[in-house]
C-alpha cells in the first residue's frame, strides 16, 4: 500500500509534538528600531548611544525613582561623617564578559581613565572633587574627595562616564583615545554590528545577576518617523521606545489598534520658556506674573501635542526629587493678567494697538530654534495670547548655534528650553545655573536674590544633611516660581509603541535607558 | 580625439580647484563656530578654555589661507580628516563605506531608468497620440509633480504594508534595492520618456526618415537605424549628467528606506554640523560631476564626428 496509515498517525504525533513545543517556548528575541547608529560604546566617552551603553555596562549603584540607590556592583558601601569618603564593598561574583574578574583593581583602572581625561567631564562637578581612588583591598574600593558633595552617587550611577569597561579594552591603560572592544559586566554583550544598519545584542551567558528573558536585542535603525511606524505595522519591528521617535498623531493612531499598545511614562523633562529679569519691560515682577497668566498650558498640551506631553504647573514636575513643594500654580486667567499689568503701569491708551508705559508701547521678542516645529508653534500661540492682553510679541526664529550664542550672552528677552531631563533634575540642571554658560544664568541676573540662589546650591550641593538639603532647593525652587523667571510649559515623557505581545515595558529612572532586561514575550 | 581630451583634462584642473575654495570658503562662512560645535557634538561644556584648545586641535587659529592650503594638501593625499562628532573615524573612510552602498542604488536605478524609458519613450512614439500614449504621460505628470518623500511612503504602503510583497526598509538584499530604485528613478523616467518620445517624434518628420520610406526600407529598421539612433544623442548628455545626479539625489530616498549610503552620512552631517563631512561630500559630488560631465562630451565627440573641430579625424 502507498500510503500506510501507521505513516499518517506518525506524521500526525510529530505534527502534534511540534506545535506544543512552539507554543510552550514563547518568543525570546525582539527588534526594535532606533533613530540612529550605536556608535562609540565607549563608557567614558559621549559620542555613544545611551541605552546601548546600559546593556554593556554597569555601575556601583542602581539610582532608583524616589531618589534612594540600591546595591548594583557593589554590594554595600559608607560615606565618612565629613562626607568627604566614600568606601565601597564589591560583589566577589562578577566578570567582565571576556572573562577577567571584576574587583577593585579594574574599578580603579577605569576610573582613573576618565580621571585623566578631566577636561572631557566637567560638566559633572563630582569628576573635579575626586582627589584620590584607591583599592583597599581585592573588593574594598575608596574614593576620596576635596570637598562633600551629595550628587556624587548619582553621578556615579549614571550612564556615563564611570561605568566599567574591561581592562582589555584600553589601549594603554586609557579610554580617551578610544577603546579596543566594547566588554562590560552587563546583561547583555554586543554582538554583529553593521554601521548605519543593525545592531545585535545577545543575552551575557556568564552574568552575575538575574538572566534576561529575551536572549536577543536587535536594533535597527531606521532614521524616518514615517519608516519606524510602516515597519511596526508590517510586524518588521516590535517596538519603538523614546521621547522624540514617534509625533503625537500617530501615537493617538497606534493607541486605538487591536494589535498594539502605547505607554507613556511619567514627566522626565521640563519644556520651559526663561524671561531675562535684566530687560526693562521684563524687569517688574507684575509683567512676568502677568506672562505667566496669560498662557495656558492646557491648551498647549492638548492642541499642539495632543496630550503627548503633560501640561506643566512648575519648573519640576512633582515627581522629580525634591520638587514635591505644592507651589501654586499661575492659573490661566487673562483678568488677572491685566490687573497686574495696570499695576505695573502699562495701561491702555485710546487709539493704541499695544499697552503703554510712559509713552513706550510694550513690545518684547521670543527667540526660539527654527530647526524645531513645536517650538514655532507654541511662539505663534503665545503671540496671539499677547495680543489680546495688549501685548506685543515678536517671534523670532533662528538657526541652533545663533539661538545658543544668543543664550549664552544674554541677548533676548524670552527663550525656548528645555532642562536637563531625569536623572540630572534637579541637581545638575539647578547646578548649571550658576554657570555663565547658560541661558538661565543671564536670565536670574536682574533677580536681587541672585547671590542667595546661587549661594544655596553650591550649598545644597555639598550638604550632607538631608534635611538642610532640603529646605536650600525649596528656597531655590520657590524663589524662582514667585519671582516667575521661567514659563514652564509642558513636561516631556518617553513614550513607547510595541506589539499587544510584548510584556514588562517599563521606563527607568534615566529617560536614555530602555530597560530591555524586564521585557519578555 | 587625444587632443581634445587632454584640453579637456587640463581645463578640469583650475576648475577642480575653484571648487575645492568655494567648499571651504562656504564652510567658514557658516555663522556656527565650529570649534563650538565639535565640544557640543562630544557634550563638552563650552568654556572659554575648552573652546581654546579644541580651535588649537582643529587648527583654527591659524589664517584662513594657510588653513585652506593645509587643508588642499591634506585633501589631495585622501585625508579629508576626522568626523567632529566621531573624533575616531576618518571622513575619508566614512564617505567610501557610505559610497558603495549609493553607487548600487544609483547604478540600478540607473539601468532601470534607461530599460524602461528607451521602451516606453519608443512605444509613445511609434503610438502617439493613442490611449497608451495618454495612459503613459498622465503617469508622467504624476511622476514629475510628486515628490520623492511622500511617493516614497506611498510605495511602503502599497507594497510592503497593503500587497505583503516587501520588506518597508533595509540594506543587504535584492529585495530590499526594489522600492528606493523604484522611487528615485520614477522622476527620471518620466522626463526620458518625455524626452526619448519628443525626440523621435520630431525626427520622424526628417526628411531622411522620409527618404527612408522612399527607399523602401522596413519601418523597424527606419524606427531603429534612423529615428532612434539620431535621438539618443541628445539623450546620452542628458543620461550621463543623470549618474552624479542619482548619487547626490538619492538622499531622500536612502532616509526613507533605512539606505546607509553618502547622502545619509550628509543629511546626519547637515544637521550636526560636522563640517569636516560636509566639505568632503561637497568636494566629491562637485569632482563627480567635473568627471562625468567629461565622459558624457568625450563620448558625445565620439559619436556625432560633426561636434569634432577636426573635421572628423580622430
Amino acid at each position: 500500500m502507498f500510503f500506510n496509515f501507521s505513516h499518517l498517525k506518525k506524521i500526525l504525533i510529530v505534527l502534534i509534538f511540534s506545535c506544543c513545543s512552539f507554543n510552550s517556548f514563547a518568543k525570546d528575541d525582539i527588534t526594535f528600531a532606533n533613530f540612529r547608529d550605536i556608535r562609540d560604546l565607549n563608557p567614558h566617552l559621549y559620542s555613544g548611544e545611551m541605552w546601548a551603553q546600559n546593556m554593556l555596562y554597569e555601575s556601583l549603584v542602581h539610582y532608583n525613582e524616589d531618589g534612594t540607590f540600591s546595591p548594583w556592583l557593589a554590594e554595600s558601601w559608607t560615606i565618612s561623617n565629613d562626607g568627604k569618603t566614600y568606601t565601597f564593598k564589591l560583589r566577589k561574583d562578577v566578570t567582565f564578559s571576556d572573562g577577567v574578574k571584576f574587583d577593585a583593581h579594574s574599578a580603579k583602572l577605569n576610573w582613573d581613565a576618565v580621571l585623566s581625561n578631566k577636561v572631557r567631564h566637567t560638566w559633572l562637578e563630582m569628576v573635579r572633587l575626586i582627589t584620590e581612588v584607591k583599592a583597599v583591598d581585592d573588593y574594598t574600593l575608596q574614593v576620596n574627595l576635596s570637598e562633600p558633595y551629595y550628587p556624587f552617587m548619582i553621578e556615579i550611577a549614571v550612564t556615563r562616564p564611570m561605568r566599567f569597561i574591561s581592562p582589555n579594552s584600553m589601549i594603554d591603560g586609557e579610554t580617551k583615545n578610544g577603546v579596543k572592544s566594547y566588554i562590560g559586566t552587563g546583561p547583555y554583550v554586543l554582538g554583529d554590528h553593521k554601521k548605519d544598519q543593525y545592531a545585535v545584542f545577545n543575552a551575557n551567558p556568564t552574568y552575575w545577576g538575574a538572566k534576561p528573558i529575551l536572549k536577543k536585542v536587535t536594533m535597527k535603525v531606521i532614521a524616518d518617523n514615517q519608516s519606524r511606524l510602516m515597519a511596526l505595522e508590517k510586524g518588521e519591528i516590535d517596538l519603538i521606545y523614546g521621547k522624540n521617535m514617534v509625533d503625537a498623531d500617530s501615537f493617538e493612531r497606534f493607541s486605538a489598534m487591536d494589535k498594539f499598545q502605547t505607554l507613556m511614562s511619567k514627566p522626565v523633562s521640563s519644556r520651559i520658556v526663561l524671561m531675562n529679569t535684566t530687560r526693562s519691560q521684563l524687569s517688574d515682577v507684575n509683567v512676568r506674573q502677568a506672562i505667566e497668566h496669560i498662557i495656558s498650558k492646557k491648551d498647549i498640551s492638548e492642541g499642539i501635542f495632543n496630550n503627548s506631553e503633560a501640561p506643566a504647573d512648575t519648573l519640576m514636575a512633582t515627581n522629580i526629587p525634591y520638587a514635591n513643594l505644592s507651589l501654586k500654580p499661575y492659573v490661566y486667567d487673562t483678568k488677572l493678567a491685566e490687573t497686574l499689568l495696570d499695576k505695573a503701569g502699562w495701561v491702555k491708551v485710546k487709539g493704541q494697538d499695544y499697552r503703554q508705559k510712559d509713552g513706550k508701547p510694550f513690545e518684547i521678542t521670543l527667540y526660539y530654534d527654527s530647526n524645531t516645529a513645536s517650538q514655532k508653534t507654541i511662539a505663534q500661540y503665545m503671540q496671539d495670547e499677547f495680543e489680546q492682553v495688549g501685548l506685543k510679541l515678536n517671534i523670532h526664529g533662528e538657526e541652533e548655534q545663533g539661538y545658543r550664542d544668543r543664550q549664552k550672552a544674554g541677548d533676548f528677552d524670552m527663550v525656548f528650553d528645555i532642562s536637563w531631563g531625569t536623572p540630572y533634575d534637579p541637581q545638575s540642571f539647578l547646578s548649571g545655573m550658576k554657570l555663565p554658560v547658560y541661558g538661565d544664568y543671564m536670565a536670574q541676573q536682574g533677580l536681587k536674590e541672585k547671590p542667595q540662589i546661587d549661594a544655596n546650591i553650591s550649598k545644597a550641593l555639598i550638604s550632607t544633611d538631608e534635611k538642610e538639603r532640603q529646605d536650600l532647593f525649596r528656597y531655590v525652587l520657590e524663589t524662582l516660581h514667585n519671582e516667575a523667571v521661567y514659563i514652564p510649559l509642558t513636561y516631556e515623557r518617553n513614550r513607547a509603541i510595541a506589539v499587544k505581545s510584548l510584556k514588562g515595558i517599563e521606563f527607568a529612572p534615566s529617560q536614555f535607558d530602555i530597560p530591555f532586561e524586564k521585557m519578555h514575550f | 580625439m587625444l587632443n581634445y581630451i587632454i584640453k579637456r583634462l587640463t581645463m578640469m584642473i583650475p576648475i577642480l580647484f575653484g571648487i575645492s575654495f568655494i567648499a571651504f570658503l562656504l564652510i567658514n562662512l557658516a555663522p556656527s563656530d565650529p570649534a563650538e560645535v565639535a565640544l557640543r557634538l562630544n557634550e563638552i561644556m563650552p568654556t572659554p578654555d575648552a573652546i581654546e584648545s579644541m580651535r588649537q586641535e582643529l587648527g583654527l587659529n591659524k589664517p584662513f589661507f594657510e588653513r585652506y592650503f593645509i587643508w588642499l594638501y591634506d585633501v589631495l593625499h585622501l585625508d579629508f580628516g576626522r568626523s567632529f562628532i566621531h573624533r575616531d573615524r576618518l571622513v575619508w573612510d566614512e564617505m567610501i563605506r557610505s559610497l558603495i552602498p549609493t553607487l548600487v542604488l544609483a547604478m540600478s536605478s540607473f539601468a532601470f531608468t534607461l530599460i524602461i524609458s528607451l521602451i516606453l519613450g519608443v512605444l509613445c512614439a511609434i503610438f502617439a497620440n493613442s490611449a497608451f500614449d495618454h495612459i503613459v504621460r498622465i503617469i508622467i505628470f504624476l511622476g514629475t509633480a510628486m515628490p520623492s518623500y511622500w511617493l516614497g511612503l506611498l510605495f511602503i504602503w502599497l507594497f510592503a504594508n497593503y500587497l505583503d510583497l516587501l520588506p518597508t526598509n533595509g540594506y543587504g538584499s535584492l529585495q530590499n534595492l526594489i522600492l528606493p530604485t523604484l522611487t528615485l528613478s520614477f522622476v527620471y523616467i518620466s522626463t526620458y520618456i518625455r524626452f526619448i518620445r519628443n525626440n523621435m517624434l520630431e525626427n520622424m518628420h526628417n526628411y531622411s526618415v522620409f527618404y527612408a520610406r522612399c527607399r523602401g526600407l522596413k519601418e523597424k529598421t527606419i524606427i531603429v537605424k534612423h529615428v532612434l539612433v539620431n535621438s539618443l544623442h541628445t539623450t546620452i548628455t542628458a543620461l550621463g549628467m543623470t549618474i552624479p545626479q542619482l548619487i547626490a539625489g538619492s538622499f531622500v530616498v536612502e532616509y526613507i528606506f533605512s539606505w546607509p549610503g553618502l547622502g545619509r552620512l550628509c543629511i546626519a552631517a547637515i544637521m550636526n554640523r560636522d563640517y569636516p563631512v560636509i566639505q568632503a561630500y561637497i568636494l566629491i559630488m562637485a569632482i563627480l560631476f567635473v568627471v562625468c560631465n567629461f565622459i558624457v562630451d568625450v563620448i558625445h565627440q565620439w559619436l556625432d564626428p560633426r561636434l569634432r573641430d577636426n573635421g572628423g579625424a580622430i
